[in-house]
């Protein structure tokens, strides 16, 4: 949206991600804000900040594939477990340190997602969720057999990073290296679609055949969209086993993998910020309903048990009411909030 | 004017209450309680949490720890591993002591960082693992693992098998991590004792039919069935197995059947052993009195008196570190580990004992089997203590 007086005279300006002094000041609050988040939370609040930007970077790049390149994946769960077991792996059979692991992880992961990718070249929309679906389970069969590796049913205890001597064990000082990992990885995706890759890949979300018309060759974008949407996968299912100092097969099943794509569908497709936007809503959302719950529990402790029951059927009615009254997701409400105080008092 | 007054005095009085609570809470032994209530184990969570609350209502009504009352809420946290983390960080907030949890969901995801943050947890997963000291310092449970279970059950079967040839056993299982852990240790077991091993069947935990892995099981011939599921999916692999009329003797591991088995399988269950942790409700054992009275008129299942014997342990272990000195994590996990042939009244099959390098509680299986719908006791099975099977 282009306001009064909002001139741009060369292409370069035109391409600049914040646009003026006032997105700056905004910006550098905000990340200000986010720096100081473990100075203000502790214990379970400070766990759940964590977990949300953890989210965020899987949901980036599951928006990267799904949202920008209109491939449907059902697989980022399992590609979860694939970065998650690298690390562990790497760090603790091949004890190599934390900062090779998370590279290692994303790279691994990316390859696994353009085997699995494979089926895009020829399959589209349901066919290929199914497609990914399959991926989800072959995965999830390999963690927990093949035991040498994965360790099997008992899972592996990983370490929290440490450089010189100093461990990131508590969830604040380590919330600073995710935080850290995050800004990098989610400046790179608000790049990435300002190149020609980027715009590629919209290409070929918009309408394939024209686009291979014009040249873009499905094979190498669609394939090259499904390695960057793992290698994302593959770093926060790391950083997620670091985290929890655990990894073990249970925790990347099919459900992660629906979460995730709830997350960018309410935050907003094919939008960086609904995609961060998305991992905040689906990650706060049970904690609130349970604060809530228990709010009412104590004042009511005859519903109690109806409320705990209740949880998840609200938990679906918030989802189911969200994509009816904002379809384009939580970025389009952002933008109708922030095109209303731009005008703001005359929006005539 | 009278109803502002009205307000001011009660808001006073929730006050002093709220200050009250404060007061009392500071000699208050804090300790969680993880439960699985409205989640897809609740059928046998409930029993159980039940179980560890009631034994603490009675200590906190009985003296409660060396006269400190303790202050365990119960947190269902429905199986969902991400509110059993959530509510983790908040019991480390708060400072708890020690941790009743439940399955080997929250239970593995936990493992870790209970180990890091020094925090005993006493589960009721049974994994064998669990009692490796290496690898988790902090687990604790009170029962036999998994794999002593089987072992247990093939050693029984064994004793009592009279043919010349050697017995065909199949494990029956699903994929999950409850159901693997403990084939590996089973299998070489029944190697040991001259079983013959046949290839293995996997049904899921929400299986509603498993007639193809009945046929399979019907053609390999097997003799006896490990069955590693929890109540529902036995029920359906019995049921099955009766309806392609199979001959195959089951045993199931110790969360795959209890009371409610016989409105399961419906007749189905005659003759199937169950692996189980703890004696039937109004068993003839010294503390059978006592947790009648607390658990009221009705009967319980077995999952219930585990629940109850696991918080009288974490409570034996509580007043021994109390009267030491501070209670923290790391004194009442020095405690458990004091344990030696503590006596839960018969309440577990064997006395409990825990050491600092072998959190094995004991060895002993009862060894039960349905009879016209009812559990009767045939055998206590007690395997050596070996030390190649900590942890397998």
């Amino acid at each position: 949206m282009q306001y009064c007086g909002d001139f741009r005279t060369t292409y370069e300006k035109d391409a600049v991600i914040f646009q003026t002094p006032f997105i700056k000041v905004c910006m550098a609050l905000f990340f200000a804000g986010l720096l100081s988040l473990p100075f203000l939370l502790k214990g379970e609040y400070m766990w759940v900040a964590l977990q949300i930007v953890i989210a965020a970077i899987g949901a980036v790049g599951l928006n990267i594939l799904t949202g920008f390149t209109g491939q449907i994946s059902l697989g980022q769960g399992a590609f979860f477990g694939v970065g998650a077991y690298t690390s562990a792996y790497i760090t603790v059979k091949m004890g190599l340190s934390f900062w090779i692991g998370i590279p290692a992880a994303g790279l691994m992961t990316a390859m696994a997602g353009m085997v699995f990718g494979i089926p895009s070249l020829r399959l589209k929309g349901l066919y290929l969720a199914i497609a990914t679906l399959a991926s989800q389970f072959i995965l999830e069969w390999i963690f927990i057999r093949w035991e040498s590796v994965t360790g099997g049913s008992y899972g592996m205890a990983v370490p929290r990073p440490s450089i010189a001597g100093y461990t990131f064990d508590s969830d604040s000082s380590f919330y600073y290296i995710v935080l850290a990992i995050a800004a990098g990885m989610i400046l790179f995706a608000t790049n990435l679609m300002r190149t020609k890759t980027g715009r590629a890949f919209m290409a070929v979300r918009d309408h394939y055949i024209s686009a291979e018309i014009m040249g873009i060759s499905l094979y190498k974008y669609r394939l090259l969209s499904f390695g960057i949407s793992s290698f994302y996968a593959g770093v926060a299912g790391a950083l997620y086993g670091h985290s929890l100092k655990f990894v073990s097969s249970e925790q990347f099943g099919i459900g992660v993998s629906i979460v995730y794509l709830a997350m960018i569908i309410i935050g907003g497709l094919g939008s960086i910020i609904g995609s961060i936007f998305g991992a905040v809503f689906m990650i706060l959302l049970p904690k609130i309903l349970s604060v809530a719950t228990e709010m009412v529990s104590a004042d009511f402790p005859s519903i109690a048990k109806l409320a705990i029951s209740f949880e998840q059927g609200i938990f679906g009615l918030i989802i189911v009411l969200f994509l009816i009254f904002e379809p384009d997701g939580l970025a389009h409400r952002w933008k109708l909030i922030k095109a209303y105080w731009k005008l703001y008092p005359f929006s005539y | 004017m009278r109803k502002g007054m009205l307000k001011i005095v009660s808001m006073a009085a929730a006050l002093a209450f709220a200050f009250a609570g404060v007061a009392f809470s500071a000699e208050a032994i804090k300790v969680g309680h993880l439960a699985d209530l409205t989640g897809p184990t609740g059928e046998v969570g409930k029993p159980y949490a039940q179980g560890v609350q009631d034994y603490k209502n009675w200590v906190n009504s009985h003296g409660g720890i060396n006269g400190k009352q303790i202050d365990m809420a119960m947190f269902d946290y429905a199986y969902n591993k991400d509110k059993a983390v959530n509510q983790y960080k908040k019991y480390k907030e708060d400072g708890v002591v020690a941790i009743q949890g439940w399955g080997s969901g929250d239970t593995e995801a936990l493992s870790a960082m209970t180990g890091a943050d020094k925090i005993p947890y006493i589960s009721a997963s049974y994994s064998a693992h669990l009692n490796d000291t290496k690898k988790t310092p902090y687990n604790f449970f009170c029962a036999a693992d998994y794999t002593t279970a089987l072992r247990a059950g093939l050693k029984y079967l064994k004793e009592n098998w009279k043919e010349k040839r050697a017995p065909k056993v199949i494990f029956i299982y699903p994929n999950v991590p409850y159901g693997i852990a403990p084939i590996k240790g089973g299998k070489e077991y029944a190697k040991e004792l001259g079983f013959e091993v046949v290839s293995d069947e996997i049904v899921d935990l929400k299986a509603i039919e498993a007639n193809s892995q009945m046929l399979s099981v019907k053609n390999k011939g097997a003799d006896f069935g490990w069955i590693g599921g929890t109540t529902n999916s036995a029920a359906v692999i019995i049921k099955d197995a009766k309806k392609l009329g199979l001959k195959t003797k089951f045993f199931v591991n110790i969360w795959g059947a209890d009371e409610t088995t016989p409105r399961l399988a419906a007749g189905a269950e005659e003759g199937v052993l169950v692996m189980a942790g703890s004696p039937l409700h109004g068993a003839k054992v010294p503390g059978m009195k006592q947790l009648m009275q607390i658990a009221g008129s009705l009967p319980q299942v077995t999952h219930y008196i585990r629940g109850y014997t696991s918080m009288m342990v974490l409570t034996e272990a509580l007043k021994r570190a109390d009267k030491k000195g501070k209670l923290t994590g790391v004194s009442v996990k020095d405690a458990l580990e004091t344990l030696k042939d503590f006596d839960t009244g018969g309440l577990t099959p064997e006395k409990i004992t825990f050491s600092p390098t072998d959190h094995r509680p004991h060895t002993t299986v009862n060894i039960m089997e349905f009879q016209k719908g009812k559990l009767v006791l045939k055998k206590s099975i007690t395997l050596p203590r070996k030390a190649e099977w900590l942890g397998l």
